[in-house]
């Protein structure tokens, strides 16, 4: 426990007793991982880290004890098996809506800009849907209607990655109540390929 | 006899004497010549009756004791049963009798005369010998007949006569039908030829009919022969889908004929004609359903669906059908007797009953109301007010309580102007007199505030009102919309000639600065008065542009109001009338940009009802799939419009947004409510 407390305080803030977006990337650059990997926010979402950028005490005794390490070396070495625990499909819809929420810095603030929802597609489902991030990201980048996403919207998507049949389209059914936004993308996907 | 125990003998002789007297009967009609054949078939029946009468008398007992013991039959039955083997079957005669009974119909039908009283004896002798023998000998062979007959007689008839014509001659065939059944056939032969007629003379050919170039159903309607569409409807009412077929081609003309109407660019350029054209057409067609088509429910209901289908095809209906309105309750109803108003007002709310964008409606009704009262252009308060009761009544009590609000305030206004006056009217004295509509904030259109500088004299006067009025009402705002405004101005021209002008509040601004100067350039007055360019611009092109109105002369002359201009004082000016009304250049009917821009309020609007039915909904149901939530609120608005699926689809997301609702976490159909 001492040794989870002593590894937190030498990143940490001195005034404000947490380890801000600087201490990250010092954290970051010790265990040799890029501080854009997705291992880092899945090393967030172990923590049930609140506030984007930041670690709390109690968080990083939280997601340390759970990984039962307490060195750089030790959390580095954890990281793979974090990501295997991650990618298991019961865990990895609450982390891909915990990503989402993780990206809502501001007070009240329900729905996340077109700009960083792409990079965020790119980092939390780029490897496991290629295809849908690619054409998704596509449409939302020409498209007028839309200048942000909600959680609503977000989750939609992974449904729609995990349902629908790529990129034929063909068991897309308009009347299930899919989110205005992937209608319009079906439509445009359809219209493209026609 | 039969007390001897010979019953059977008497019977079996009697058999075989009655037998060969027929016999000998038959031999003797089979010899008559001609026309004498049917004559003497008559009489000699007439003859058996009566010998058999007879018969029945003198064997009387036989035919009470000894007949039904034995089961045999009794001596009338066995004598009309012999007559029939013998007489009327007997090959030479049956034919004969047959060919004579269908020939003298043939005759008949060409318009020879025969002898009825004689075919009406024979037939009754059919019928006498049973049912059977008059369907088998004569009927039968009779309706066959009649369908060759008239199915040659249509064909002819098809190829040379029009639709109208064909029809006159069926109906008239079918007449005579009736009228033969009745003089010498068995009634129940009468549904039974009526429907040979029937089917040969209009179902063969009813599309053909409804059809013939220049003279079918559509020719009928467009020239509004209700005496020839009387007649089809009728006739074709007797056979399977001829309703149907007259109703389907009517309503499809219909809708093609409204479709061009309402997309016909000329037409749309006037409003007030185009909505007159509609209601000329409902008319026309209601006309039609009562007189021809006897007021058939189906006919009205295709006629409505008809109308409902091609008036909104055109978003711009709900606009022009209160322009209508507006038109007429501004100078169309004035000396027209109260019956006729409420007349030309039940038709507008027809019209209006069609609407899908009822919410449309309102919002450019309230717009024309609102410019009406305003201006004191109503020529009818009942009539406004009544058409208010028709709407409260068609759309319920929100849908005109703020047009209700619009006419209170203009009570209202009345009343506190009296106030105004008995409290302040000594110290006004000789300065302007001044009248002010206090409007409530929410009940009229909304109207971009825009100010302009008002001339000192006006200024002073309406600063009293505002001390009057928040004095009796504390905690209220007023601002003066300077764009609505009228005002009457004294002027003294050239020659010392008086004219009283009337004029909008911002051409009084403009022309109370021309008490001090006699020339003012654009740049000065837009400062002065500070009124928005566009509306300075039109402005001053009614004061200084339009003949017969120039108060004011432009340097340079020309149609347009530049910057560079200047304007001044005309004092040749003149007018045959004391009064002249100084109009704003100022378009009827909304502009293209307008009419965008309500179309976006009027969505505007409509977000929240949506919202609100989808919240009603979800609450009183808690749990619902996208398409039932989708059909509810379609009928829950459809009252006011026609909501677009996809436009509540997106409220549906706004709302789980905000929290109001959910998906359900298994079946993704389903939204929750959140309470």
């Amino acid at each position: 426990m001492e040794r989870i407390d002593n590894l937190f305080y030498s990143f940490a803030n001195r005034s404000s007793g947490m380890i801000d977006p600087e201490g990250i990337e010092t954290l970051c650059s010790d265990m040799e991982v890029d501080h854009t990997d997705v291992r880092i926010l899945m090393l967030a979402w172990k923590m049930k880290a609140e506030k984007q950028g930041y670690f709390t005490l109690e968080e990083w005794r939280r997601g340390l004890k759970a990984l039962r390490v307490d060195t750089v070396s030790k959390l580095r070495k954890a990281l793979p098996e974090l990501e295997k625990e991650v990618r298991r499909p019961s865990n990895f819809v609450d982390f891909y809506s915990y990503s989402f929420c993780y990206c809502l810095t501001e007070e009240k603030q329900k729905s996340i800009d077109i700009e960083s929802i792409c990079q965020l597609l790119d980092l939390v489902l780029g490897s496991q849907f290629r295809a849908q991030v690619d054409y998704f990201i596509e449409y939302l980048k020409i498209q007028s209607d839309y200048k942000v996403i909600n959680l609503d919207q977000w989750m939609g998507f992974f449904r729609f990655c995990n349902e629908i049949s790529f990129p034929d389209l063909s068991n897309y059914d308009p009347d299930l109540a899919w989110p205005l936004v992937l209608d319009n993308f079906v439509e445009w996907m359809q219209a493209k390929q026609s | 006899m039969v007390l001897h125990k010979f019953g059977e003998k008497l019977y079996s002789g009697l058999v075989t004497t009655m037998t060969s007297h027929l016999k000998e009967i038959s031999n003797s009609i089979e010899a008559a010549q001609g026309g004498l054949f049917l004559d003497e078939l008559n009489r000699k029946w007439a003859e058996h009756n009566k010998a058999l009468q007879m018969i029945r008398d003198i064997l009387m007992y036989m035919d009470r004791t000894f007949i039904p013991n034995t089961h045999k039959t009794p001596v009338h039955e066995l004598g009309l049963n012999l007559w029939r083997d013998v007489v009327i079957h007997f090959h030479a005669i049956q034919s004969r009798l047959q060919a004579i009974l269908l020939e003298n119909v043939r005759r008949e039908r060409s318009g020879e005369v025969i002898d009825r009283g004689l075919m009406r004896s024979i037939t009754k002798m059919l019928m006498d010998l049973g049912p059977s023998v008059y369907q088998d000998d004569f009927e039968k062979h009779f309706l066959e007949v009649s369908a060759d007959f008239y199915r040659l007689e249509s064909q002819e008839f098809i190829e040379s006569c029009d639709c109208g014509e064909y029809l006159k001659k069926a109906e008239r065939r079918l007449n005579e039908e009736i009228e033969r059944v009745s003089h010498y056939l068995d009634t129940r032969s009468e549904v039974k030829i009526t429907n040979v007629v029937e089917t040969e003379m209009i179902e063969s050919h009813m599309h053909r009919l409804v059809q013939m170039e220049n003279s079918g159903l559509i020719n009928m309607i467009v020239d509004e022969k209700f005496e020839d569409l009387g007649r089809m409807y009728c006739l074709f009412r007797q056979v399977s889908n001829g309703l149907v077929l007259i109703r389907d081609v009517m309503t499809s003309f219909i809708r093609d004929t409204g479709k061009q109407l309402i997309t016909d660019p000329e037409r749309l350029k006037d409003p007030v004609d185009f909505v007159q054209h509609l209601l000329d057409l409902k008319d026309k067609y209601d006309k039609i359903i009562t007189s021809a088509f006897r007021n058939d429910k189906t006919f009205q209901n295709a006629l409505n669906s008809s109308f409902e289908y091609f008036i909104n095809l055109n978003s711009r209906s709900p606009e022009f059908i209160s322009l209508f309105v507006d038109d007429k309750l501004r100078k169309g109803l004035r000396g027209v007797t109260e019956e006729d108003v409420e007349l030309v007002l039940d038709k507008v709310m027809m019209l209006f009953r069609y609407l899908q964008e009822k919410d449309v409606f309102e919002k450019y009704y309230k717009q024309h109301l609102a410019k009406r009262l305003l201006s004191g252009k109503s020529v009818s308060d009942d009539a406004e007010r009544s058409l208010i009761v028709k709407l409260k009544t068609e759309c319920g009590y929100q849908f005109t309580s703020k047009l209700e609000g619009m006419f209170t305030d203009m009570k209202t206004s009345q009343d506190t102007m009296q106030g105004f006056h008995a409290s302040h009217g000594s110290d006004i004295g000789d300065g302007p007199m001044l009248s002010v509509q206090v409007l409530t904030t929410g009940s009229w259109p909304t109207q971009p505030i825009t100010t302009c500088n008002l001339p000192a004299e006006i200024l002073g006067i309406c600063e009293k009102f505002r001390n009057y009025y928040l004095g009796t009402h504390t905690g209220r705002r007023l601002s003066w919309q300077t764009n609505m405004g009228t005002a009457d101005l004294k002027a003294t021209f050239g020659k010392g000639q008086k004219h009283e002008l009337n004029v909008s509040t911002y051409q009084m601004c403009v022309l109370m600065l021309f008490n001090d100067a006699d020339r003012l350039s654009y740049k000065e007055i837009e400062q002065v008065t500070e009124i928005p360019t566009s509306d300075l611009k039109r402005c001053l092109q009614s004061l200084a542009c339009v003949k017969g109105k120039n108060v004011l002369r432009k340097e340079p002359m020309s149609k347009d109001i530049a910057d560079t201009d200047t304007f001044l004082f005309n004092d040749k000016y003149t007018s045959k009338f004391f009064k002249v009304k100084i109009g704003t250049v100022a378009a009827q009917r909304e502009s293209e940009p307008e009419n965008q821009e309500t179309r976006q309020r009027v969505e505007e609007d409509r977000k929240p009802q949506i919202e609100a039915a989808i919240v009603r909904i979800m609450k009183a149901r808690r749990v619902l799939d996208h398409n039932n939530i989708v059909a509810e609120v379609t009928k829950q608005l459809q009252s006011r419009f026609l909501p677009n699926p996809v436009v509540i689809k997106k409220r549906i997301e706004s709302l789980i947004e905000r929290e109001f609702l959910e998906r359900d976490k298994g079946d993704r159909k389903l939204y929750r409510y959140l309470a």
